[in-house]
């Protein structure tokens, strides 16, 4: 019982390595340019097709064509914030949800046109494989994911901390007026912001084929986790994302274990039904808008 | 709007509604189920309008409402005999208490997260209903019974009679929503849409205001809802609570004009339009085309039309009624 409870928890927090990638994403675009990222998931789902061809036509591993699916997408980002994002900045709600939305529908569709509704799978030698320590079991795929997404996290962190461009980033999702006023340059900041967004749902995508099949449909799931763990994370709040994601791996993983193979999906509404109803500001901290 | 200034409008409106009534005599039957169809998406474009047009509440998750009335409509038919006229009214009810605790719950969320959890209430509402094998059929769902031509419990031999029920409904959402319009209610509603924290500090109660215009959009979309299911003779919660519902209806609304009386109507003429021809040119065998092409339109709208393409219309309307039948030639070129 013990070990299936620790077993349950170790899955759980392997996968939520992945969700954390996926919900840093949103709440870095959230935090800087301020708008919510329906589409965060389908960038996902385009890193998985990129690392499923390179691994099908060129024998490319995925964790190796990580390196080709992150500047792809960073430079994706770029294009969407500078094309489309930057275009509703200026005005109201209905445009700033809906536009995102309809990307997310349009890369869905496109996806569905283009590689239609199967299952696509990459098999690795590692894929298969699983190490034991102690009475537990770390699939080798699962581990190297949540290693990446971990180190990327702290990458993003240095990245933040140490470099100009990321103050200047910090800085504008504090204060965009007061930020402008100190010289910096907000449409260049978000570009950047939504490019390292998009590179990290990249990322994750890649990091997800080797044990996961890529479909339009498949970055939904995600986008949903990524969602309740920025609530629950309060938005805009980096290392309150990446904590909540880990969390809602787990709680995922602890639903599938003991209610039900199927009730994965109504553990995450209900989490983020309750997260809504008693914590609309997150736990950690009182950020709200 | 500008039209009002131009022209004689009744007289169009008068118009438009011959022509509705008229259409039936003309058409074949294929092509009145697309006319179905487009006075039920306008229809439930209507009732989403009321809540994400005129109070600007962006709910993503009015499937809820649907299929919590073609689900009651259904379950009182096939367990208890209860004619769906009654079942949709029953509906309308149902949907009208579930939008209480929703409500609730979303409310003091805006933007984005009020349309997330939207989204969140209708799913989880979908795998409820696919858990509840034994009174409401699980995953599988049920074919309706077929009772021929009964009148009385909404079953009709001739397509036409579904689409005059589909019209009168249409035609109750746009007066529903004119008579609010019109009403102090439409003041405070555009009120808490232009910005809620003004409204609230000038003395509209704007949770009230929010809940009574939920509550009647709830009740509409479920009179859709119980018609969809009288008309499709089959159930199941995949469909009825299905994200596409949620979509369509607002899609509609914000391309044919979020916030106007007409601009649901016009969103699902010309989005239901364009999925017949996609269809005649690249068959149903696609999948993707459809949405596709919808995303595209309102990426477009977004960026170039965000107050909707009714606009264009009442733009063409005024110049062909102040400038005559002389210069009436360039206008289609500005459209």
């Amino acid at each position: 019982m013990l070990a299936t409870l620790a077993q349950a928890v170790v899955n759980g927090l392997l996968i939520g390595g992945v969700y954390a990638l996926v919900s840093i994403g949103v709440t870095l675009i959230f935090g800087v340019v301020k708008i919510v990222n329906f589409a965060q998931g389908e960038f996902l789902m385009i890193g998985m097709y990129i690392s499923f061809f390179l691994a099908s036509s060129f024998g490319i591993d995925p964790l190796l064509s990580l390196l080709i699916s992150m500047p792809c997408l960073f430079a994706v980002g770029v294009l969407v914030q500078h094309f489309l994002i930057r275009r509703v900045l200026a005005l109201g709600d209905m445009p700033q949800i809906f536009l995102t939305f309809a990307l997310s529908l349009l890369l869905i569709n496109l996806a569905l046109l283009l590689f239609t509704a199967n299952y696509r799978t990459v098999q690795t030698p590692y894929s298969e494989l699983t190490i034991h320590i102690g009475p537990l079991y770390f699939a080798v795929a699962k581990l190297i994911a949540f290693a990446i997404a971990m180190l990327l996290s702290g990458l993003l962190w240095l990245f933040l901390h140490g470099t100009d461009l990321g103050k200047a980033m910090r800085a504008a999702a504090q204060n965009r007026e007061v930020a402008m006023l100190m010289g910096i340059n907000p449409d260049r900041v978000f570009c950047v912001a939504v490019g390292v967004a998009l590179a990290l749902a990249g990322a994750a995508g890649s990091l997800l084929m080797p044990f996961y099949p890529a479909y339009p449909l498949v970055g939904q799931i995600f986008v949903l986790m990524a969602f309740v763990a920025v609530v629950l994370g309060t938005l805009g709040n980096i290392t309150g994302a990446l904590i909540a994601s880990l969390m809602m791996g787990i709680a995922e993983s602890l639903g599938v274990q003991f209610v039900g193979a199927d009730s994965g999906l109504i553990v995450v509404f209900v989490m983020l039904l309750l997260t809504l109803a008693l914590r609309p500001n997150g736990l950690f901290g009182g950020w709200a808008r | 709007m500008t039209q009002s200034k131009v022209g004689r409008p009744w007289l169009w409106v008068a118009a438009l509604v011959a022509v509705a009534l008229a259409l039936p005599l003309i058409s074949s039957p294929f092509a009145l189920d697309i006319f179905i169809r487009v006075l039920l998406f306008a229809f439930i474009g209507v009732a989403w309008n009321l809540m994400g047009g005129y109070a600007k509440q962006l709910s993503l998750g009015h499937a809820a409402f649907f299929g919590l009335g073609a689900y009651t409509s259904t379950i009182l038919l096939i367990r208890f005999g209860i004619s769906p006229w009654i079942g949709m009214l029953a509906g309308g009810v149902v949907a009208m208490l579930a939008s209480l605790p929703i409500g609730a719950l979303c409310f003091r969320l805006r933007g984005p997260y009020f349309a997330i959890a939207t989204i969140a209430t209708a799913q989880v509402l979908m795998l409820l209903f696919l858990k509840f094998r034994d009174f409401a059929w699980g995953a599988e769902g049920t074919t309706l019974p077929n009772l021929g031509d009964a009148p009385l419990m909404m079953q009709f031999d001739s397509k036409s009679a579904y689409y005059y029920v589909a019209l009168a409904l249409l035609a109750l959402g746009l007066a529903i929503t004119y008579s609010i319009e019109h009403s102090w209610m439409g003041f405070y509603l555009v009120a808490v849409g232009e910005d809620e924290d003004a409204a609230e500090a000038v003395g509209v109660d704007t949770t009230k205001i929010k809940r009574h215009i939920y509550l009647i959009s709830a009740f509409l979309t479920a009179l859709a809802g119980t018609f969809y299911v009288e008309y499709i003779y089959f159930i199941d919660p995949n469909t009825v609570f299905s994200f596409n519902i949620s979509v369509e209806a607002a899609l509609v609304s914000i391309v044919g004009g979020i916030g106007t009386l007409w601009g649901p109507v016009v969103g699902t003429v010309l989005l239901e339009a364009t999925s017949a021809l996609l269809q005649s040119w690249f068959g149903s065998g696609h999948g993707g085309v459809q949405l596709t092409v919808y995303s595209l339109i309102l990426i477009a709208v977004i960026l170039w039309r965000p107050n909707g393409l009714i606009g264009l219309f009442s733009d063409l309307y005024e110049r062909l009624a102040l400038s005559g039948s002389s210069r009436a030639k360039e206008a289609p070129l500005d459209g």
